[in-house]
């Protein structure tokens, strides 16, 4: 796998100067459906101090399908639209000192500075449209550069906090330990906090291998945190970063 | 190969994501407080009463109990430990007078920004009345708009005395802009003589039902509430009993009680036919083992505890509309009267709107009245 994506990543270095003495791809349409695996996480740019340790960071099965269409514009350049079904997804173990939390069940709440083990789970099931240049290095391989849109159709939140203990409010609030079997720790849910819309950047590569199949390799990076900047439960905004690895099969 | 792919691709999704360096401590908490040496010693009935660990977070008063006011010395050197790194104001083992009574002590946290205030002082170890009317009630201001009822008692310098303790710290941990008639455990105005004492059990709510604590009975006993225990082993959270010299032969009050409407088990299913029962009781417990260490004990083994001495318990709590008069008497062994001259026993009185709240078993609505409660003592003055 890893050596694939370094032929992609030399393919589409070394693939300049060869596009330089042709380029005359202009005026057709090419249709591409796509499968796709990503892997990332939903982060923090820039980790808070009161994380301490990454325990485990496990990557939960997330796919991309989807159809695009890039017109060629001439000089090897051209513009792609389309639109994919998506699944970010992440699960994280993390040890933390005076985390701030909160959990919210009905008219109940319960927050304060968490030390102790927190395992957090992300998904989101979106569609994404997005809108990108694209640049023939070679007949076979082509960069692509752009802003994407996602609609989110479900949205997950949650984790639990546990082995550790809470004080309420604020540091001098009242200790809560909190032990590591259900009823001893605390659960929390955010998915309803969660930003409905997401906006980013992409770019990637796309490189046909064989026939009308090819491979694809992108990385999607978020501008938007996901939650509004009005939700101040979790106190860093946390970007959806995520890489994937694709088949594609061209019609046109 | 494809794990190591992973985690690089991880690496640039936490970019700049690396772990920082540890914050410092932002808690100020005094874990214990003591004295030391021999001159001091003879102050306490037993060395044990010199120290005290594991002093409660929520806790803000921390007091010795001595044998006579009259014998503490002008000066007086305290010791403490803290959370690592905050420092304390006076600092730990400076001489500081005590007699005219508690000193405040100011633990600042290691990162600077928090403090915690505490008083310390030394009181007179014995009960500071035996006839509790629940006439002393403060409105303690808890987190997210919250208030509770807190029961003391003064002793007869008008010195006040944190005997009573109750689970209303906890019901108010997951409500929000509630009022201190709307806790488990309140002073009522209209007690059998002047005010009272009201137990009710409640609906812990949403969160309460997350956290498999549906029910929140209302509770009253001497003792202390460890906040800390709660979510983790709640039956621990009611640590029964004060220091006494004497031997308690009967407990008379007044009561009224009503049970709820439907009995729910632990995971709030209704339990058909079974009717929620109040319970009152009085134990009186030795609370040293063989090793001479502190034995204390809690909603688990209150009433089984091989250190259970004598016991006094209402076998029923009948319902009724009407203040009731209720009285029972302590049955089982006698105490040693050398380890009672050292105050070598603990006696807690208990009440509770539902019988098994500990186990978060009962009715919704139970509701528990006290009032004018006496405990009776052998060789008692005739009063």
């Amino acid at each position: 796998m890893k050596k694939v994506f370094s032929i992609i990543v030399a393919c589409a270095f070394f693939a300049v100067p060869a596009l330089a003495q042709k380029g005359e791809l202009s005026g057709t349409l090419d249709v591409k459906a796509r499968v796709g695996y990503s892997i990332g996480g939903t982060a923090p740019l820039g980790m808070p101090a009161t994380i301490r340790s990454i325990d485990s960071f496990r990557l939960t099965p997330s796919l991309t399908a989807g159809v695009d269409a890039t017109l060629s514009l001439g000089q090897g350049w051209g513009v792609l639209a389309g639109l994919y079904v998506e699944n970010k997804g992440m699960k994280a173990e993390v040890t933390t000192k005076g985390y701030r939390m909160e959990v919210v069940k009905g008219d109940s709440r319960l927050s304060g500075l968490f030390t102790g083990h927190v395992q957090q789970d992300v998904t989101q099931w979106m569609l994404t449209i997005p809108v990108k240049a694209t640049y023939a290095v070679s007949r076979t391989v082509s960069l692509k550069a752009g802003p994407y849109l996602s609609v989110l159709l479900s949205k997950n939140f949650s984790g639990i906090a546990s082995d550790g203990y809470l004080r309420q409010g604020d540091p001098t609030g009242p200790r809560i330990n909190m032990g590591n079997v259900e009823g001893e720790w605390a659960t929390y849910d955010f998915s309803d906090d969660m930003r409905r819309l997401q906006l980013g950047i992409a770019a990637g590569v796309d490189w046909q291998v064989y026939r009308n199949f090819g491979l694809s390799a992108d990385l999607n990076w978020g501008l938007t945190g996901i939650f509004p900047g009005s939700f101040k439960t979790v106190e860093q905004t946390l970007y959806p970063i995520y890489g994937t690895l694709g088949i594609f099969y061209r019609f046109f | 190969m494809m794990k190591k792919f992973f985690t690089g691709i991880c690496a640039i999704a936490l970019l700049g994501s690396c772990i920082k360096s540890e914050p410092l401590n932002q808690e100020c908490d005094i874990v214990s407080a003591y004295l030391e040496g021999e001159q001091y010693a003879a102050l306490f009935y037993q060395p044990s009463q010199m120290r005290q660990d594991n002093i409660p977070s929520a806790g803000k008063d921390i007091v010795f109990s001595v044998k006579s006011m009259s014998l503490l010395p002008d000066r007086l050197p305290v010791f403490f430990t803290v959370t690592e790194g905050a420092t304390i104001n006076p600092p730990s083992g400076s001489e500081q007078n005590f007699k005219g009574g508690p000193v405040i002590y100011v633990v600042k946290s290691e990162d600077g920004a928090w403090e915690r205030q505490y008083t310390v002082g030394f009181k007179e170890s014995s009960l500071p009345t035996t006839l509790f009317g629940f006439e002393h009630v403060e409105t303690v201001e808890g987190m997210n708009n919250n208030q509770y009822h807190a029961f003391y008692e003064l002793d007869e310098s008008g010195k006040r005395d944190d005997i009573w303790a109750s689970g209303n710290p906890g019901a108010i941990l997951i409500k929000t802009n509630s009022k201190a008639t709307e806790q488990p455990t309140y002073s009522m105005e209209n007690g059998y003589m002047g005010k009272g004492v009201c137990l009710n059990t409640q609906d812990a709510g949403a969160l309460g039902h997350a956290f498999k604590k549906p029910i929140a009975a209302g509770n009253l006993f001497i003792g202390k509430f460890l906040m800390e225990k709660i979510l983790v082993n709640p039956l621990k959270a009611t640590q029964f009993g004060t220091p006494i010299a004497q031997v308690p032969t009967r407990v008379t009050g007044y009561y009224k009680y009503r049970p709820g409407d439907t009995y729910t088990n632990a995971n709030m299913e209704p339990v058909p036919g079974r009717v929620d029962e109040a319970s009152i009781y009085a134990v009186f417990y030795r609370n040293k083992d063989e090793k001479g260490q502190d034995v204390f004990l809690y909603g688990d083994d209150v009433l089984s505890s091989p250190y259970v001495v004598r016991k006094a318990q209402m076998a029923k709590v009948p319902p009724t509309n009407d203040w009731t008069p209720f009285e029972m008497f302590f049955e089982g062994g006698d105490a040693d009267p050398e380890v009672l001259a050292e105050q070598g026993y603990n006696m807690t009185v208990v009440f509770s709107s539902s019988k098994d709240g500990a186990t978060f078993e009962g009715a919704i609505g139970s509701r528990l009245c006290i009032d004018e409660v006496k405990v009776y003592f052998e060789n008692m003055k005739k009063q």
